[in-house]
């Protein structure tokens, strides 16, 4: 199986062929509204030189524009979450719950909290399918 | 009580805790501590006139620039940004909250207006602020909520037709003043429902599926002093000592709550409390043993330290029969505590509860309880026990 490279265009779109080809996905996220950036804030020493944006659309089960894109793109999703890229890497790894970050502040997040709350099963499910992802790491390259 | 190897967690406290009896006339010296100088004192109206703002503001002098108290029962948005517009125009440095969880969260909210500018509508998120804000403190007038130690505060926004949420490690409240004739005058049924409140607090944490050895000390002292000192409150409210140990375990408690965070029992009050108004207390403490109950077979270890909390658990007992002795305890307390036991007797009816059931499914508090909960049936079930 490919490997792709973490927060790459093609990354996304693997990521996005997962989460359509899980058949809990759609009928959990059936309620969802609303898209999702993710900010990753740079770290040259892990090898990522600059801040990546990635703006990712999701709607009642269905799942649109996957893309890496400018900050302006993902500052107009309904959701915009920032971390570190350590942290992300450990929220992908499943090493940190995400509920758990952003309670405790390694991850920070605009948007309407009691929505992501009451959907926190759709949002576990979409990490979840993360870690199925074959993906390289910047710092392990 | 065990924990696995790959236990990890962050525990947060930071809030500097003073107590005792007239400790609140030492609100100047601990402003000041805290690098204040003009003080706006957030409260209610039910406070000034219980006659426990006065000392206060004599203690404080010209050090206090305004004082703020249009705040109702549940606060909401546009009270948070009146209060912060008149306390820049006071140009106030210094947060000073005397009240209970509604006037304590509107303080909170107040502290980032002051430091980030803007009105409440303009931080929707979670963790979002990237440093310390304007110093709180707090003295609380009931024992029972905890927000004087957590990093949460909860707003309803009425436009939204649903409660906001903040959680902020930046904006925790920095100093709390314990001070038990502050919650001398609370009438029994607030005593008993906030102190159930607390109870619950406690109790979720130690079931919480996020509980580990920090919280799980904190929760246990807190019933500990639950269970001794609450029933003397309800005798004798003037009781200063018992009223003291009280307000302890209700911070105690909030710091278990602040970072194990709670379950069904919450999911349940917030739901119940959002259709048919019952207050958040009450409805926890009608709630709490039948949900122990609910639960036992999934965490019987946590519920054997409540037992022991309760000085329950007899010798020989396997952590089963301790759990079934600490609902059995609990549900004794709050009679003896003179709590409602069902939800009919606080106007609660069977179409409430319907709907309750299908609303507490999608509270965050349920994905933290210790048994998974598939269906809103089980909810119901759980409801109709005590309606
Ligand atoms: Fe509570």
């Amino acid at each position: 199986m490919a490997k792709f490279k973490a927060m790459t265009q093609e990354w996304l779109d693997a990521y996005k062929a997962a989460i359509e080809a899980d058949p809990e996905y759609k009928p959990m996220a059936k309620d969802w509204e609303g898209s999702v950036a993710l900010v990753c804030n740079p770290d040259p020493s892990k090898g990522v030189p600059e801040t990546i944006y990635i703006f990712m659309d999701y709607w009642h089960g269905d799942v649109g524009e996957f893309l890496v894109c400018d900050k302006a793109k993902a500052e107009s999703a309904t959701f915009v979450m920032t971390g570190d890229y350590s942290r992300w890497k450990q929220v992908a790894l499943k090493e940190l719950d995400s509920t758990k970050a952003l309670l405790q502040g390694k991850l920070k997040m605009r948007g309407d909290l009691p929505y992501v709350v009451r959907n926190i099963k759709t949002v576990n499910k979409v990490i979840d399918i993360l870690g199925n992802v074959d993906t390289l790491w910047p710092d392990e390259m | 009580m065990g924990y696995d190897s790959d236990l990890s967690f962050n525990y947060f406290g930071p809030t500097k805790i003073i107590f005792g009896v007239d400790s609140s006339k030492d609100v100047e010296i601990e402003m000041s501590s805290l690098g204040g100088t003009k003080a706006i004192v957030v409260t209610d109206k039910g406070i000034i006139d219980a006659g426990l703002l006065e000392h206060i503001k004599a203690a404080l002098g010209n050090k206090c620039v305004g004082i703020y108290s249009d705040i109702p029962q549940d606060t909401g948005v546009e009270v948070v940004d009146a209060g912060a517009e008149y306390a820049r125009k006071q140009g106030a440095d210094i947060v000073i909250s005397v009240g209970g969880g509604s006037v304590i969260d509107t303080a909170k909210c107040m502290c980032i207006l002051l430091t980030e500018g803007g009105k409440l509508r303009d931080f929707n998120g979670i963790q979002l602020l990237t440093r310390p804000q304007i110093p709180h403190l707090v003295i609380p007038t009931t024992a029972g909520t905890g927000s004087e130690v957590t990093t949460a505060a909860v707003i309803m926004d009425k436009e939204m037709g649903q409660k906001r949420l903040l959680v902020e490690n930046h904006n925790v409240p920095r100093l709390a003043i314990l001070d038990p004739k502050m919650t001398a005058k609370l009438p029994k049924l607030l005593t008993a429902g906030t102190g159930m409140d607390a109870m619950t607090h406690a109790v979720e944490a130690l079931h919480s599926i996020q509980h580990e050895p920090i919280t799980d000390g904190l929760a246990v002292h807190a019933i500990r002093l639950l269970a001794r000192h609450l029933p003397t409150c309800i005798e004798n409210g003037s009781d200063l000592v018992a009223r003291g140990q009280v307000q302890i375990a209700a911070t105690l408690a909030g710091w278990a709550f602040g970072n194990a965070l709670v379950g069904i029992v919450h999911a349940m009050a917030h739901s119940i409390g959002a259709i048919a108004h019952v207050p958040h207390g009450l409805a926890n403490g009608i709630l709490l043993a039948e949900c122990m109950q609910f639960n036992i077979e999934s965490c019987p270890e946590s519920y054997a330290l409540v037992a022991e909390a309760f000085g329950v658990r007899e010798r020989g007992m396997d952590d089963m029969a301790a759990a079934e002795a600490a609902v059995e305890s609990m549900r004794a307390f709050t009679k003896t505590i003179q709590l409602p036991q069902r939800l009919s007797e606080v106007n609660v009816k069977e179409a409430d509860i319907e709907k309750a059931a299908e609303l507490a499914l999608g509270d965050g508090s349920i994905v933290n309880n210790p048994r998974f909960i598939l269906d809103s049936s089980e909810v119901l079930g759980i409801f109709k026990n005590v309606l």
